[in-house]
């Protein structure tokens, strides 16, 4: 039986310029899933993943951009990731967000 | 040879056990380099839509536990007490944000419940800045002391109990490294009052804003017992040493019994346990855990978990 768990990182969290979502420590996990859900607000978002050695030090893991617009729920995969994960955003007007990770060993 | 003996000799002849002292019924055995085992995230109630913004402004951000190698910028991977893994709560870098990991179970009895844990508090370190992050609260770096310690706000390890018609209490125990100025107190609190609810903000009563002390947010309602601890931070905010912990209640009196901590046991039988004056629907037989941080700086903080056991006399 595979290990899995879902992370709710962001849970309607209303955002009126770009963030960061907070470090997320994955090191038992294989793969990753990122659900960026827009449940309000009129504004859209550009979300990149990023990965890190340590928790403090970010980069961008490939420099994939995924948009989310009102009411819309984008998801994409994250692999080949270090051992902590977050998400930053470049957000243009208002954004209420919900951000699952998802990941499983 | 009786049947105590058959069983002291079971559990010290297992490395997983031997290091806890666990009463005769085992109700949960959390090694969290099996999983999570069913410490969540705590989240405050909601309407009947799934309208997250009905959610108490406090009790909506206590932030998912993480599966943590205890993984840090200087050494790598530190690892475990015991494997790989530790149940990690971390909080956001902002004043009074807490991180709770709850467990929920049910009472099948009344009596002695314990709680036995090995645990790590840190802060998370600094890179980067000028000479004035060397000083922070009442440290000074000399190289030994770490100004990252002061940063370290609290800790708590509580319950949530309900039964007997509806009769709601918490037993808590709170370790507070530093006051909300950053300086050291290093003592052992309880609250003299129930946790506020969320009724009693939908009743109007109570309104707490983000980053209160859901657990009871007026710093005077707090009173130590016990006397001062000093726990082993080890110097730098890296460094995990791992200290354990055992509490012991009484469900069936209602009642803290002792904490221990280390080599100390402290008396808890005279720490008050204030019960809600009105009886609740729907939680009979409730036995919750759940352990919280809480940092009193714009700096996270980690509680770390090894392992947890739970354990009854019924």
């Amino acid at each position: 039986m595979r290990q899995s768990m879902t992370a709710v990182l962001e849970r309607d969290t209303e955002f009126q310029k770009d963030f960061e979502t907070e470090p997320y420590e994955v090191a038992w996990a294989g793969e990753a899933r990122w659900f960026v859900q827009h449940v309000g607000g009129d504004g859209t978002a550009r979300y990149v993943t990023q990965v890190s050695p340590d928790g403090i030090t970010w980069c961008d893991l490939d420099g994939d951009e995924h948009v989310a617009a009102p009411g819309a729920l984008v998801s994409w995969p994250a692999s080949g990731f270090g051992h902590w994960l977050r998400l930053r955003a470049v957000v243009e007007g208002t954004a209420v967000v919900r951000i699952h990770l998802a990941v499983k060993a | 040879m009786t049947t105590s003996d058959v069983r002291a000799a079971l559990l010290s002849a297992d490395p997983r056990l031997s290091k806890f002292s666990p009463l005769k019924r085992i109700l949960a055995f959390d090694d969290f380099d099996s999983g999570t085992h069913g410490w969540c995230e705590l989240l405050g109630n909601y309407n009947g839509r799934g309208d997250l913004s009905t959610v108490d402004a406090h009790m909506r951000d206590f932030r998912p536990p993480q599966l943590s190698a205890c993984n840090f910028f200087d050494i790598g991977t530190h690892g475990a007490l015991s494997g790989t893994y530790a149940l990690k709560l971390a909080t956001r870098p902002y004043k009074g944000h807490t991180a709770v990991a709850i467990r929920r179970l049910t009472m099948s009895g009344r009596g002695l419940v314990q709680l036995e844990t090995y645990f790590a508090f840190k802060s998370e370190a600094t890179l980067g800045g000028g000479p004035e992050l060397d000083t922070f609260g009442d440290v000074q770096w000399d190289g030994n002391t770490h100004p990252s310690e002061a940063q370290f706000g609290a800790f708590t390890v509580a319950t949530d109990l309900c039964g007997d018609g509806g009769l709601r209490y918490h037993t808590v125990a709170r370790y507070q490294n530093t006051d909300l100025d950053n300086r050291f107190t290093r003592q052992w609190v309880a609250p003299t009052v129930p946790e506020p609810t969320p009724r009693e903000h939908f009743e109007g009563k109570v309104k707490l804003e983000y980053a209160a002390d859901f657990t009871a947010p007026n710093p005077e309602d707090w009173k130590p017992f016990g006397e001062p601890q000093e726990l082993c931070y080890n110097e730098v905010p890296t460094k995990v040493n791992w200290h354990y912990l055992r509490w012991l209640v009484d469900t069936d009196a209602r009642r803290n019994v002792e904490l221990q901590v280390n080599d100390r046991v402290m008396d808890m039988r005279d720490v008050p346990v204030p019960p809600y004056e009105e009886r609740y629907e729907t939680l009979e037989n409730l036995l919750n855990f759940y352990f919280s941080v809480r940092t009193h700086s714009a700096v996270r903080n980690f509680l770390f978990l090894d392992s947890v056991l739970i354990s009854v006399d019924w």
